[in-house]
């Protein structure tokens, strides 16, 4: 039962979170729904660095809580991009009528 | 031999078709030689010689060891002397040939052939030549092939006579098999000194008789000594190029080519290669014991060419069949060991041969080429000079005291008669066979003279027609019916018997058996042979004398008796011997159906027509067939190969498949979806970090 009490939980629950955005990244034919698992992988990152931040005095270090600044820079910066995102998938729909990533291979060969 | 390249080249153009080209050529050759024979002379030493060598051809190495061919000029005694007598008889004879060729009016009966004529007398003379100044055999050989080949030319210069045609081939071809012992001997001889001598082989003479001395030629096979048979296959070479038996069937065949060449080549000259040839192998033939086999053979071919000669109608004929028994003299000398009577006799016999040729090409050429004598008689009248000269010539070679023939002849049968009767009785038949041809020699000479100079004439066109020959032809007669009389060469006219007329030369007189001596071999013990045969020579001298001059003088009234005054009728005579005689006699011992009709027609020529089918054969077989079976089969598996590679390499994809799977997989990155781009990278960054924490 000291599970939720120990790091690695919260680094392995990051870690799960991590893999299924970038599952969700990769597979998804829906480019908001790529944004989405892009999204999640921002977030569990950022899980990451508050789970170290918290345990950080079991550990050993100081008074400064750079986990949960980072943290805040990650949500912050998730917004940021989230508005450049959906601002490309708008013009991109504008010119294809189809947010289908398969549908946008003008890049290939 | 520059007068061949010259005369052959532009001799149809020059002046009087370039026949004073060779003239002067051999002119000057005489000179030259004449310059020779007075070093000689001064130097009056049986052992002088001026020798020269070089290295010709030179292949030594290591692995085979040395091998040098090395030839030179080597002029002794025998030499100086042979060369002057050549030299003095091709002038003589290119000079009559000027005439003989010509129609009576003076133009060439042949056209532009004339000229070609002379360019082939001058290469034969220059191969002769060759022949006597060279120090090896090597080159000895080659001049002797050479002449083989110039006889063949000369033989058959007249090409449109299908006769002439066939003679020249068949002396060649008979001549070639006498070589071919020769080369065989030649090779032995090169290899046995080869074991003797540290330098390697050689083929001078100088080395051959040292290596006999030590000892080269003592090996066994067969359990013949290796210098028998080496001397044998060496004397064969003599038995084909001086047409004895049993090869002396081309000599008579030869007289189809034009006198001028009947006297150089077949009286002089060639012949007399042959027996220069065992004059100069002398040693080699003495060690090997061969010399008994060249008595016999010279003996033999002796009578019975004479015997022939009797019989004989065509004035050529008779002398050719003469020669033939001269040079089996001159080879029985060799083979009864008098080395200087038979070079004596080589040497004379040129001499009043070519006088005889010439002069009876004299009195062809004034019958306008009528050869048979049974058309001519009384042409003494007619042709003074020429019936004089003819009849020195004729004396000298019927062994008449005061003429050169009686003194070498003389010399011959003593040392016959010394070696078959004193020293070795169980060989009597030599001397016998010698002292009758001596007979008969005198009897068909003479026979030819009664039948061609005296009597009544029996062609009375031509006998009217007839003149004396023009100066450019009688004078080479009369210049070597001189050289027939005997104090040329001993300085006494009756060979010593009577008296010697020493005021002449004095000491030299005797220059002749002073200068030409055997070569002495250092280890080779003098056999007893040439001390014993002196000694004989000696007591046998004087019998042998009176009977040889009794014998001559007999044949000369026998002859005088049935062809001069037709005492005693010449049918009456044939018809003494029994049947198969005469028909034995007048096929020539059948000799020639013999070689043409059983051994070439039904032996050689249905062999060699066998091994030409089956080299057809051979031939057939492996080119066509095998090498296109082999053909095919490699192109088949090659055209296999290059498909199965080719294709293999294109279908199986070492070039192809490879390369598509490869791009297959690769192209398939590049489907230009993002998504596919972000596995990849994500892919990529994990196993990046695998690695890291593994490492």
């Amino acid at each position: 039962m000291n599970l939720i009490n120990n790091l690695e939980f919260y680094l392995v629950f990051s870690s799960i979170l991590f893999v299924l955005g970038l599952l969700a990244a990769l597979t998804r034919r829906n480019a908001i729904g790529i944004f989405m698992g892009v999204e999640l992988m921002l977030n569990a990152a950022g899980l990451n660095f508050v789970a170290f931040q918290s345990f950080r005095k079991n550990i050993g270090g100081g008074d400064w809580l750079h986990g949960h600044v980072f943290s805040l820079f990650i949500i912050i910066l998730a917004a940021i991009e989230a508005a450049v995102a959906l601002a490309i998938v708008l013009r991109i729909f504008a010119a294809k009528r189809n947010i289908d990533p398969y549908a946008a291979t003008e890049l290939r060969g | 031999m520059s007068a061949y390249f010259v005369q052959s080249a532009v001799g149809k153009r020059l002046p009087r078709m370039g026949d004073w080209v060779s003239i002067g050529a051999i002119f000057t050759s005489f000179l030259l030689a004449l310059r020779i024979f007075i070093a000689m002379w001064t130097a009056y030493d049986p052992n002088w010689s001026v020798s020269q060598s070089w290295t010709w051809i030179d292949l030594s190495s290591p692995t085979f060891g040395p091998f040098k061919l090395e030839v030179g000029v080597h002029l002794d005694n025998l030499a100086a002397i042979m060369l002057l007598m050549v030299t003095l008889c091709s002038t003589l004879i290119h000079l009559f040939a000027s005439g003989y060729m010509r129609d009576h009016d003076g133009a060439p009966a042949d056209g532009y052939r004339y000229a070609s004529f002379f360019s082939f007398l001058s290469l034969f003379t220059s191969a002769m030549l060759g022949l006597i100044i060279s120090d090896n055999l090597f080159t000895l050989f080659m001049c002797w092939e050479l002449m083989g080949l110039c006889s063949y030319l000369l033989i058959g210069f007249y090409r449109d006579k299908v006769s002439a045609a066939n003679a020249s081939l068949k002396a060649f071809m008979t001549t070639r098999v006498g070589d071919l012992g020769l080369f065989i001997a030649l090779l032995a001889i090169y290899w046995a000194v080869a074991a003797v001598r540290p330098e390697g082989g050689s083929f001078r003479f100088a080395d051959v008789y040292a290596a006999i001395g030590a000892g080269a030629f003592n090996g066994q096979l067969f359990g013949l000594s290796a210098a028998f048979i080496i001397g044998l296959m060496l004397f064969c070479g003599t038995v084909g190029k001086s047409a004895q038996f049993p090869l002396q069937v081309w000599l008579p065949d030869a007289m189809e080519g034009p006198t001028p060449v009947s006297a150089l080549i077949h009286a002089a000259t060639m012949v007399a290669a042959g027996v220069y040839l065992i004059i100069r192998m002398f040693p080699l033939l003495e060690a090997g014991h061969v010399l008994v086999v060249v008595a016999y053979v010279g003996a033999l071919t002796s009578f019975f060419a004479a015997i022939l000669a009797i019989k004989q109608t065509d004035i050529k004929k008779v002398l050719a069949y003469s020669t033939l028994s001269q040079l089996g003299y001159m080879v029985l000398a060799v083979g009864v060991g008098a080395y200087t009577a038979s070079f004596m006799h080589l040497i004379t016999h040129a001499v009043f041969k070519a006088c005889l040729f010439l002069s009876s090409g004299a009195v062809i050429y004034a019958m306008h080429h009528i050869q048979d004598m049974r058309e001519m008689g009384g042409l003494r009248k007619k042709l003074p000079i020429t019936f004089v000269a003819m009849l020195v010539a004729t004396m000298a070679i019927s062994g008449v005291p005061g003429l050169s023939g009686f003194v070498s002849k003389d010399m011959l049968l003593v040392s016959s008669l010394a070696y078959g009767y004193y020293m070795h009785p169980q060989h009597i038949l030599i001397p016998i066979l010698g002292f009758a041809t001596a007979a008969m020699t005198a009897f068909y000479m003479f026979r030819l003279i009664f039948m061609t100079f005296f009597g009544e004439p029996h062609d009375h066109h031509h006998y009217e027609e007839a003149h004396e020959v023009p100066w450019y032809m009688w004078t080479p007669l009369v210049i070597l019916a001189g050289l027939s009389f005997s104090f040329v060469f001993s300085g006494s006219l009756s060979g010593g018997l009577i008296g010697k007329a020493d005021y002449i030369l004095g000491e030299a007189n005797n220059w002749f058996t002073h200068l030409v001596v055997p070569p002495v071999i250092e280890g080779v013990a003098a056999h007893g042979g040439e001390h014993g045969l002196a000694h004989w020579e000696h007591v046998a001298h004087g019998p042998g004398m009176i009977l040889s001059v009794i014998l001559a003088m007999g044949g000369i009234l026998f002859s005088f008796l049935v062809f001069g005054s037709k005492v005693i009728s010449a049918d009456k005579l044939e018809r003494i011997w029994p049947r198969f005689v005469q028909k034995a006699i007048d096929n020539l011992y059948y000799f020639d159906w013999f070689y043409i009709k059983v051994l070439i027609q039904k032996g050689l020529m249905p062999l060699g027509v066998k091994m030409a089918k089956f080299d057809d054969f051979a031939i057939d077989r492996v080119l066509v067939d095998g090498t296109k079976d082999v053909t095919m089969v490699v192109q088949r598996a090659a055209g296999v190969t290059d498909d199965v590679v080719v294709d293999g390499v294109l279908v199986d994809g070492v070039g192809g498949g490879i390369p598509n799977a490869i791009g297959a997989s690769l192209r398939s990155l590049q489907n230009g979806r993002v998504q596919r781009y972000v596995l990849v990278a994500v892919a990529a960054i994990s196993v990046i970090f695998l690695l890291i924490g593994v490492l």
